[in-house]
């Protein structure tokens, strides 16, 4: 491997190269999924702290 | 070959892509941010 020295990304400038990565056909949803399923444990969380609605 | 990204992504695909989620992302948190003040309008949780 040559010592090409990789130059670090400025950020959020190069953010969008996380796409030349990552690609979004295949990881949207899953990333979304991963959105939803914290959103719902920190509400489900919260439910149960009791203090705004009980579900039992 | 032309340069090929490792998500087969071109640049210009990759910078329109990220422009909507962006744009997605900035609408979800700031509809966030307004449900949890009037959440916390409601009944302040601190």
């Amino acid at each position: 491997m040559s010592d090409e020295r990789v130059p670090s990304p400025s950020n959020p400038a190069d953010d969008w190269k996380m796409w030349l990565v990552v690609n979004p056909a295949t990881w949207l949803m899953p990333i979304l999924f991963a959105v939803l399923a914290t959103a719902l444990v920190v509400h489900i969380y919260v439910a149960n702290a009791g203090i705004f609605f009980n579900l039992g | 070959m032309a340069d090929v990204s490792p998500s087969g992504l071109t640049e210009r695909q990759a910078k329109e892509f990220h422009a909507q989620f962006t744009k997605t992302y900035t609408v979800f948190v700031v509809l966030a941010a307004l449900v949890h003040l009037l959440v916390y309008a409601y009944k302040p949780w601190f």
